[in-house]
């Protein structure tokens, strides 16, 4: 982003002209969980706009001008009047996903720039190909990513327990990047606001019998990202949600 | 001894509710019972301590005093554990509400471009 104010205009009217033309991935809809990520969301969202035609943001209750800054990039922003968290925000997003005309996918994206955008056209492909009904991005399918002891050690934990409620044999249970057929979607219904609906979601996805894959993704941990971690201590958190409900 | 399995049946009780109540009319009837009930036995006991004292004997609790704490204690963790299911409640109501408006200014948004085209 060294020439923000030029660029911005080229990648809008670039992005306009290809949709206008052939527009990419028309049936896919792309929901990014927005909270205070004014920082990274542009180019974020400039990036799944290369790829996607459909992408909304879900701002949650922002205090910066995350909103303002994903609707300049290009995306359709939908504004929560209060800030309730990661899980709220998607459901807001499959409901008004379901809503549209048209739609095949949804692909969920973190809004702080730790996915590819090249994994998730891998994963919608692949998803439309074996008309596979959810695929899971996982980070450690292969070598690609690298995460921190103390990171990969959380995530593990997670993971199992993931494992033990829903008997899903996920390898990252708590990966943001993920498709989702409209089948699938209708098949959930988040009732955790917070960060314990990425355990939700494969629950009820579970216990739909739908086909489902991982696939390996590459998760990029830059100084931003890696600010914002879950700790430990908040496994607990998730499964005491996850029980009293 | 009797008292304990009563006091463990108690907290099992507290537990089980935790995990399984539902909001229901049966629920509050329960509920309001049992605070009739609790109002009811207090007034005996204040009244009547001599009472509160046979009773405890009767559980081998040995002091009415002990009977009173036990059963405060017990009162207070249901308590606490109905504040928070009602706290949950209120978080779904909030959401859905603040889901509705967000998607119904949606709505309007897509009405007011699809005017202008």
């Amino acid at each position: 982003m060294s020439r923000p104010l030029c660029q911005n205009k080229e990648v809008m009217s670039h992005a306009k002209k290809s949709s206008a033309s052939s527009p990419k991935n028309p049936s896919v809809w792309v929901v990014v969980p927005l909270f205070n990520e004014a920082e990274v969301i542009s180019s974020v969202v400039k990036q799944l706009k290369s790829e996607f035609s459909h992408v909304v943001c879900v701002d949650d209750g922002s205090s910066d001008n995350s909103a303002a800054l994903a609707e300049k990039a290009g995306a359709r922003v939908l504004s929560h009047p209060l800030n309730l968290g990661q899980g709220a925000a998607l459901q807001t997003g499959f409901d008004f996903v379901s809503s549209q005309h048209g739609a095949s996918h949804v692909v969920t994206f973190d809004a702080d720039g730790q996915h590819r955008v090249k994994d998730a056209v891998e994963m919608v492909e692949l998803a439309q190909r074996k008309r596979i009904s959810v695929i899971y991005g996982s980070r450690f399918l292969d070598k690609r990513t690298q995460p921190g002891i103390k990171k990969r050690v959380v995530l593990k934990v997670a993971a199992l327990m993931t494992r033990a409620i829903t008997g899903l044999r996920l390898t990252d249970a708590h990966n943001g990047l993920r498709v989702l057929s409209m089948e699938a979607i209708g098949k959930v219904q988040l009732e955790q606001n917070g960060m314990s609906h990425a355990s939700e979601i494969v629950h009820q996805l579970a216990k739909s019998k739908l086909s489902w894959k991982e696939y390996p993704v590459e998760v990029l941990y830059t100084d931003y990202s890696k600010q914002k971690g879950q700790s430990l201590l908040n496994s607990i958190n998730i499964l005491i949600d996850l029980l009293v409900r | 001894m009797f008292s304990q399995w009563v006091l463990a049946a108690a907290l099992l009780l507290v537990g089980l509710y935790l995990l399984k109540a539902k909001r229901s009319a049966n629920q509050q009837a329960i509920r309001r019972l049992f605070i009739v009930v609790g109002l009811i036995a207090g007034f005996i006991a204040v009244l009547f301590p001599e009472y509160l004292n046979a009773v405890a004997g009767f559980l081998g609790i040995g002091r009415g005093a002990d009977l009173l704490l036990y059963g405060f204690v017990v009162f207070a963790l249901f308590y606490a554990v109905y504040q928070y299911r009602r706290q949950l409640w209120q978080e779904k109501v909030t959401t859905d509400l603040a889901r509705a408006l967000t998607l119904t200014r949606a709505q309007l948004d897509e009405l007011r471009r699809s005017q202008k085209d």
